[in-house]
């Protein structure tokens, strides 16, 4: 009997239960305890003590009685609609021509399409005021030239386009994605059965794509309700729930009325997911992929020069905000005259004076977070898809939850969390570490997940029958195979990291200021140069951090977006 | 050589695998006893589903069995984990490590047994040298074909001297030719190295031809365990009949005094002057002949006694035979069987009437309730 438990346990595997284990304790520590304190202070007035007999609706109320509140939810409602409309409008044409047609430059269009994904938003979106603003340079020369002016662009126009030109390419790369992966067979037998090209398209390639048109405009939505920072810049009085959790947060140190407007934040993230999934409830294909053929392209000429303008005319406008921050960067005064006058590097001599702090805290709070989201990320993806237990739930909720709450939900959650009670980390880096690390760690488990899944687990086997203990099969199989998937959910977290802002400002104190903050604090008071010299060297980092990982990677940078 | 006897190295008794949660459950294996003998070279055949893959990945540890033990030179494995088996193996896909050379993959045993290095150079060596691989060590493994990837997952599981080689479908992967010779090759090095061996294979003829025992599987079950042989002409279940090799099936009715005689549905009447001792021994009045295509002689129609009457539908010619597809019974339950010659018959066309002699002493009776186990398809 003793012999027998003896060997059970002998033979126990207690890796899985460690990990999981690990999983549960971010889950509750970090995200669910956060979150119910969250919940529950949303329904205490401020000032009152946090018990039962306090509960109250007064924090949600200010919905139905407060004109700025009102707004703020139609506003944001707005901006989610109109950027998940223009996003597709643009996205799916792009996506179509560079597939199927023979445009020229497909490979450039992709990695340029790619760009805004990595960039942060907010660095180029004060530049649409230089460029297309009541004083900026399009209206000046409009005016000298013909005599009118465009539209203002401060408000809701400013925000739609700006955050739009950041996120069109989720729609353009997951369509295009599927476009290329469709089967061409399916199309071809289409066509021998007497289908037009046009009809094909219609009846056969569309629909097959749908899943993922809708996969990328639920991306689109989530990320234009939550965005922080083009708001705060190019809003004026528009304001958004995250501008106004902020405005809440930090203006009014109220984190029970922010909590509140957090959920209503969440609220409508859950709602658009709940539309989607029925959206595509009835739509979902599984093709068999019989060959390794090529998608066949449209050899039509008018349809490959209408495209090849097209695709050139949104990338030239999605970069023209960081092209003109990095111009801008090298010169003096641009706010007093029409255009930038005197070329110099006195913004860098001024940056490298005062703001060197924020680039090293950016650099320190970025690395550290994205490490721990590898080892912990990595440990996660191998539990899930090699082993089988029942309780994947946890490992669900701790892998999704922290991906769709918009950042600056993830920022005041932490805070209440870690403000008072069993664990007090605010004011320090580690609150900070602790935000980047939960809202990154989807990103490596993704990219390790789809890595994993490429390995044939007979090789494993194959390593632990020749006698390698699960701990040797791990480090000298497993992980060397899995390093690409590692390497590249690592450096999209950390370039993403860099630049973070939304979670961010919720977050940093005095002496932690990061690269991001620093930046919209010079915007803010109005001190263009600095803030694009700063603009500059955080697109130089981001971008040196990708092409040395697609150096060591050999692929391009379209496919180690494809996840994100 | 048979190995007719021997020392019974790997014992497996009553394995009962069950998949699945609570509300999908699937029986993968429905007791299945076995009795491995040292040295031979065992093969566990049958179709895809019946539980031979199972069998050999619960002797390796990878799979845990729901009941049974597995007893390993009188050692109790069933609950060992694989690492601390001391069991060589070849996977389907081969699962050579693809970031390692040739010489790491094949090492990789011996550096985990703390080999010393002069002897992991030594016996990769001659491994290698016993596969019919040289001057390929430095080698990625992407960079082999699938026939050398075959022979080098082979190196790497015997290399380290295991006491048991498993072979999971080694040949599934392979094109029709290069399968045949590496079949040879496998028994070849399995007989030089002595290994104790289990051979996981759908397909019946590479069973037949390398094979010092066979045990068909059905269903989660061991149908019969025997020579190839044994298994080819005496299978014991019409199931096993139909699965190994060609195979034609006539109902009949059976009357057994001195010399068998069977009717058909048809009235026609055959008497077999001799017989097998299945055929001799049968007692029931009905039955299913079970008569392989060789066992038949196709022949310009005469109306001789004793033939059946048909009609030649199909003929193809296959090399070593030419197979006639003969239309029998055809006024009242028309029937198609395959009859074997050794080269065309002279005068015998598509379309042509034909008598169909069966030669008795292949043939055998079985009773007529295993009619469903016929497969279908």
């Amino acid at each position: 009997m003793l012999a027998t438990i003896k060997k059970r346990l002998k033979s126990f595997e207690l890796t899985p239960y460690l990990v999981l284990g690990l999983a549960l304790i971010i889950l509750v520590l970090f995200i669910a305890y956060p979150l119910s304190k969250v919940v529950f202070n949303s329904f205490i007035k401020l000032g009152d003590e946090p018990s039962l007999k306090n509960l109250t609706l007064a924090n949600f109320s200010q919905f139905s009685t407060s004109n700025l509140y009102r707004s703020a939810l139609l506003n944001t409602l707005t901006v989610g609609f109109f950027c998940a409309l223009f996003s597709l409008l643009i996205g799916i044409p792009m996506a179509y021509f560079v597939a199927k047609t023979q445009a020229p430059f497909k490979a450039l269009f992709l990695t340029l399409g790619t760009l805004p994904l990595i960039l942060p938003p907010f660095v180029g979106a004060y530049s649409w005021i230089l460029l297309f603003g009541r004083q900026g340079l399009v209206n000046y020369f409009l005016n000298q030239g013909f005599g009118f002016t465009l539209p203002d662009i401060y408000g809701a126009p400013g925000v739609i386009i700006a955050i739009t030109m950041s996120t069109y390419p989720f729609v353009f790369l997951l369509t295009y994605g599927a476009l290329v992966s469709a089967d061409p067979f399916i199309e071809e037998s289409a066509e021998i059965m007497g289908a037009s090209r046009w009809r094909v398209t219609r009846t056969v390639t569309l629909p097959l794509v749908i899943p993922a048109i809708v996969a990328s405009t639920l991306i689109v939505f989530m990320r234009a309700i939550g965005n922080f920072g083009v708001p705060a810049i190019l809003g004026g009085n528009f304001y958004v729930l995250p501008t106004l959790i902020h405005f809440q947060v930090t203006g009014f140190f109220n984190l029970n009325a922010g909590g509140a407007i957090a959920m209503v934040n969440v609220a409508l993230v859950g709602f658009a997911i709940v539309l989607s999934q029925w959206v595509t409830a009835k739509r979902s294909y599984v093709t068999i992929t019989s060959t390794t053929q090529a998608a066949r392209t449209s050899s039509g000429r008018a349809l490959k020069w209408v495209g090849t303008i097209f695709c050139i005319m949104v990338i030239f406008f999605s970069l023209l905000p960081h092209l003109t921050v990095i111009v801008t960067s090298f010169t003096e005064g641009w706010a007093g005259t029409r255009y930038p006058t005197k070329f110099s590097f006195r913004n860098y001599r001024r940056i490298l004076e005062v703001a060197m702090t924020p680039i090293k805290n950016s650099l320190f709070l970025a690395t550290t977070a994205t490490l721990i989201a590898a080892v912990t990320g990595t440990l996660l993806s191998y539990v899930n898809v090699r082993k089988k237990f029942k309780a994947r739930w946890i490992l669900d909720l701790t892998i999704m939850l922290p991906f769709i709450l918009p950042g600056i939900v993830v920022g005041v959650a932490i805070l209440i969390g870690f403000s008072s009670g069993i664990l007090i980390l605010s004011g320090t880096w580690m609150i900070m570490v602790v935000a980047f690390f939960i809202r990154r760690m989807p990103y490596i488990f993704r990219s390790t997940t789809a890595s994993l899944s490429q390995i044939d687990v007979a090789v494993e086997e194959a390593s632990a029958i020749t006698g390698a203990s699960w701990l040797t099969t791990f480090r000298k199989i497993t992980l060397p195979l899995m390093a690409p998937g590692i390497l590249a959910g690592a450096v999209i977290s950390f370039s993403t990291l860099m630049g973070e802002l939304s979670t961010t400002v919720i977050l940093y104190s005095a002496r932690w200021k990061t690269i991001s903050v620093a930046i919209v604090e010079y915007l803010f008071s109005a001190t263009i140069g600095p803030a694009y010299a700063l603009g500059t060297i955080l697109i130089i980092l981001v971008l040196s951090a990708i092409a040395l990982a697609n150096r060591i990677l050999g692929r391009k940078m379209s496919q180690m977006f494809k996840m994100v | 050589m048979k190995q007719e006897s021997g020392k019974i190295t790997l014992s497996i008794r009553n394995l009962i695998k069950v998949f699945g949660s609570k509300h999908a459950q699937v029986q993968a294996l429905d007791d299945v006893s076995l009795d491995i003998r040292e040295g031979e070279l065992f093969t566990l055949l049958g179709p895809s589903g019946c539980g031979k893959t199972t069998t050999l990945r619960c002797v390796a540890g990878f799979e845990k069995p729901t009941g049974g033990s597995i007893d390993f030179l009188g050692q109790d494995y069933t609950a060992i984990p694989p690492f601390r088996r001391n069991i060589g193996m070849v996977f389907q896909s081969y699962a050579l490590f693809p970031h390692m050379s040739i010489f790491e993959n094949v090492a990789y045993g011996l550096r985990i047994r703390k080999t010393p290095k002069r002897e992991i150079e030594e016996r990769v060596g001659r491994i290698i040298q016993l596969v019919g691989l040289e001057a390929t060590q430095k080698r990625k493994s992407s960079e082999l074909s699938g026939g050398q990837q075959q022979r080098i997952a082979l190196a790497r599981a015997l290399v380290y001297d295991p006491k048991l080689l498993l072979l999971d479908e080694p040949l599934s992967n392979l094109d029709a030719k290069l399968r045949v010779y590496m079949r040879e090759e496998i028994r070849r090095i399995q007989q030089q190295a002595r290994v104790t061996t289990i051979y996981v294979t759908h397909d019946q003829e590479e069973a037949l031809s390398i094979s010092d025992r066979i045990a068909v599987m059905h269903d989660g079950k061991v149908s019969q365990v025997g020579l190839p042989d044994e298994i080819y002409e005496n299978p014991n279940s019409i199931r096993v009949a139909d699965f190994i090799g060609q195979a034609n099936f006539l109902d009949c009715a059976v009357k057994n005094n001195g010399v068998t005689a069977l009717t058909f549905p048809s009235g026609e009447e055959i008497v077999l002057e001799t017989g097998s001792d299945s055929i001799r021994s049968f007692t029931r009045q009905e039955g299913i002949l079970f008569v392989r295509p060789e066992q038949m002689k196709v022949m310009a129609a005469a109306d001789q006694a004793n033939t059946l009457k048909g009609e030649v539908k199909v003929i193809l010619y296959l090399g070593s035979v030419v197979r006639y597809f003969v239309e029998i019974f055809q006024k009242t339950t028309p029937q198609e069987i395959m009859v074997d010659q050794d080269r065309r018959v002279r005068g015998v066309r598509v379309g042509d009437p034909v008598d169909v002699r069966l030669q008795g002493e292949g043939a055998k009776l079985f009773p007529s309730n295993q009619k469903n186990q016929l497969d279908q398809a």
